[in-house]
């Protein structure tokens, strides 16, 4: 596998001065554009085999994501494109591709246009651009808000957006907007029926209708940007489970439905010079049922900074937190225990981040950064720790290592 | 005495050359089919940033220059963001689908081929470059509320710098009154002879009349070659 990846990376290294060449080409007599990227990490986990899910040492390189994309515009107004993405990470990905976004896109004019097919999801300041590596100062973004190992939960939807950007008289800036409605579909190569299956649920299919909107407003303070999202989501999962009363005999139907599921996220960006400043605020909140069932309220927020210091090296800092809540009511709270107290380390994680960047050209980047990590939070999600690589139990604090490079043209 | 005045001399046209070389020295041009005479820096910004795609309704594609003074002056002056804060910019369009990279190219001499021979094409060079096929657009920035122009009166051309070659863009902070009236003018930059020509003919320009407003401006001088 290690090889495959070096060969790979090698190959696009080898290739990048051809391909920075040979992305644009003729077809029908239309400009096609073509772009990619690919990223390689290494994780190396004090404990917990964090994001890594490597039982047998400490470290993993099984952190690669790629993407490949074409686009060409058809008319002024009507441009078209897809893009294929591919992961692994840790027992996650697992090298299957998937068809990351590909649309149409009509812009009627600057405050309005249209997007139908498979689209990204606007959600905060980074939800739809969370997968691309070279353009964050952080090899891992702040996991309260964008865990990688739950991606799929919110990063696209089938169906359709509109959007558009209104300038604002009298010189208040800028708003633009997003709405949209579509089918989730994840992959079940996620992070959360991976969580699922070490509790004996076999999820075959997870997904269902979202809704939502995103407004952000580029303020007249140069440099500062405002906006809320927020998404409704429908999701039912099905699948095979073991049988509580039998767990020796064959496994049984399974089938989940949120009655409620919905986030909220507040965010702000600060630009001055060298220095940015993000901030983000999110609430996920799932209701299960009205009988019998449980709620997770889950909560987290961050605070980062990055400066570039030389034009080929940028540091950057963040405090990331996230906590959660669960409460389960009727039968199953009888044997399943609510999640309330979120000072236990089971329900909460608090992650300190270093790190540095070095722009080793225009495509091609390298990153160092320190995780010190205060609790683990897997009462309900994984948030990249997962009971089945650590049969033992859970430390309390984990430190871990990352070391990514990504390339892109 | 004379050896006094041959030093003044030099002096004086070293200090008009330096003044010139230090301008904001960037000529936005187009390609022909282009049905405009001149554009505002909101509207060039808007183009470049992929947020519109027209001019007075004819399509428009912008293309750029890969590095060199014109690109970094263009980017500060009229975008007002680095080169690397712009590619970041367009690769997050890239990779979500929601634009493309603008064509890129690598000098002045490439940007005017390619925009002389391409329907639509837009994009900048610095003022000393060949404008062979191409028309220059008058850049009418504003920075507060869009004020027509109703009447333009050209700036006069010192003979001296015509003759010598020596031109630029001189950029403007012009104040308007509610009735059209120019208020007021300061030169903010480009060679000092020719902003003080500019801004005297800008003293007598006439816009439609509505709210005070405080634009910038810019002003090409086009030596002929």
């Amino acid at each position: 596998m290690y090889r495959r990846v070096a060969r790979l990376l090698l190959l696009l290294l080898c290739a990048g001065p051809v391909l920075l060449h040979a992305q644009d080409f003729k077809l029908f007599d239309r400009d096609v554009q073509v772009h990619g990227f690919i990223s390689q990490g290494y994780v190396y986990t004090s404990g917990n085999n964090w994001l890594s899910m490597n039982t047998n040492s400490d470290g993993s390189a099984a952190f690669t994501e790629m993407g490949l994309n074409m686009s060409s515009p058809i008319t002024d107004k009507l441009r078209v494109g897809a893009q294929v993405y591919d992961r692994n990470l840790g027992q996650l990905g697992q090298y299957h591709p998937e068809l990351d976004w590909a649309f149409a896109d009509y812009r009627f004019a600057s405050w309005f246009g249209v997007r139908g097919g498979k689209v990204k999801t606007v959600l905060g300041l980074y939800n739809d651009t969370q997968d691309l590596d070279f353009l964050h100062t952080f090899a891992l973004l702040p996991q309260s808000m964008y865990p990688t190992d739950l991606r799929d939960e919110t990063i696209a939807h089938l169906g359709g957006d509109i959007y558009g950007d209104i300038r604002l008289k009298d010189e208040l800036g800028t708003l633009s907007y997003t709405a949209y409605a579509g089918h989730r579909s994840d992959s079940i190569y996620n992070g959360y029926p991976l969580l699922l299956s070490s509790q004996g649920v076999y999820i075959k299919t997870q997904g269902g209708l979202q809704y939502g909107a995103d407004l952000r407003w580029k303020t007249p303070l140069k440099g500062l940007l405002i906006g809320a999202s927020r998404i409704n989501q429908d999701i039912t999962a099905t699948g095979l489970t073991v049988n509580q009363l039998n767990p020796t005999g064959p496994l049984q139907a399974f089938s989940s439905s949120s009655k409620a599921e919905w986030t909220n996220q507040f965010y702000g960006q600060y630009e001055k010079g060298k220095l940015r400043i993000d901030s983000e605020y999110r609430r996920y909140f799932t209701n299960f049922g009205t009988s019998s069932g449980n709620t997770n309220d889950v909560r987290g927020w961050y605070v980062s900074g990055a400066y570039r210091i030389i034009k080929k090296l940028e540091v950057g800092s963040y405090y990331s937190h996230y906590t959660i809540e669960s409460v389960y009511y009727g039968p199953i709270a009888l044997v399943v225990p609510s999640q309330t107290d979120t000072s236990l380390p089971q329900n909460h994680i608090y992650d300190k981040v270093i790190t540095a960047r070095v722009d080793i050209n225009r495509f091609w980047n390298l990153k160092l950064e320190g995780h010190f990590m205060d609790g683990y939070g897997v009462s309900t999600y994984p948030d990249g720790f997962y009971p089945q690589v650590n049969p033992l139990g859970f430390k309390n604090n984990t430190d871990a290592l990352v070391v990514k490079t990504s390339f892109h043209f | 005495m004379n050896h006094l005045k041959a030093l003044l001399a030099v002096a004086g046209w070293t200090m008009l050359l330096g003044a010139s070389a230090v301008a904001s020295d960037v000529k936005v041009i187009a390609n022909p089919s282009v049905k405009a005479d001149s554009i505002s820096t909101r509207e060039l910004k808007s183009l470049y940033l992929e947020e519109k795609n027209s001019l007075n309704g004819t399509h428009v594609e912008p293309v750029m220059e890969r590095r060199g003074p014109a690109h970094e002056a263009f980017l500060r002056d009229y975008l007002g963001q680095t080169d690397d804060e712009l590619q970041k910019y367009y690769q997050t369009l890239v990779f979500t689908g929601k634009g493309s990279m603008p064509k890129t190219v690598s000098s002045d001499a490439e940007v005017v081929a390619y925009v002389a021979k391409t329907r639509g094409a837009i994009g900048y060079v610095g003022s000393g470059a060949s404008l062979e096929g191409v028309r220059t657009l008058f850049i009418a920035d504003s920075t507060g509320t869009e004020r027509q122009l109703v009447n333009r009166v050209e700036p006069a051309y010192p003979k001296d710098l015509q003759e010598r070659s020596i031109g630029g863009t001189v950029r403007l902070k012009v104040v308007v009154a509610a009735n059209g009236a120019v208020e007021h003018v300061d030169v903010l930059g480009g060679n000092p002879i020719l902003g003080e020509s500019a801004a005297a003919a800008v003293q007598k320009w006439k816009y439609a009349a509505g709210s005070r407003t405080t634009m910038e401006i810019s002003v090409p001088f086009e030596p002929k070659h």
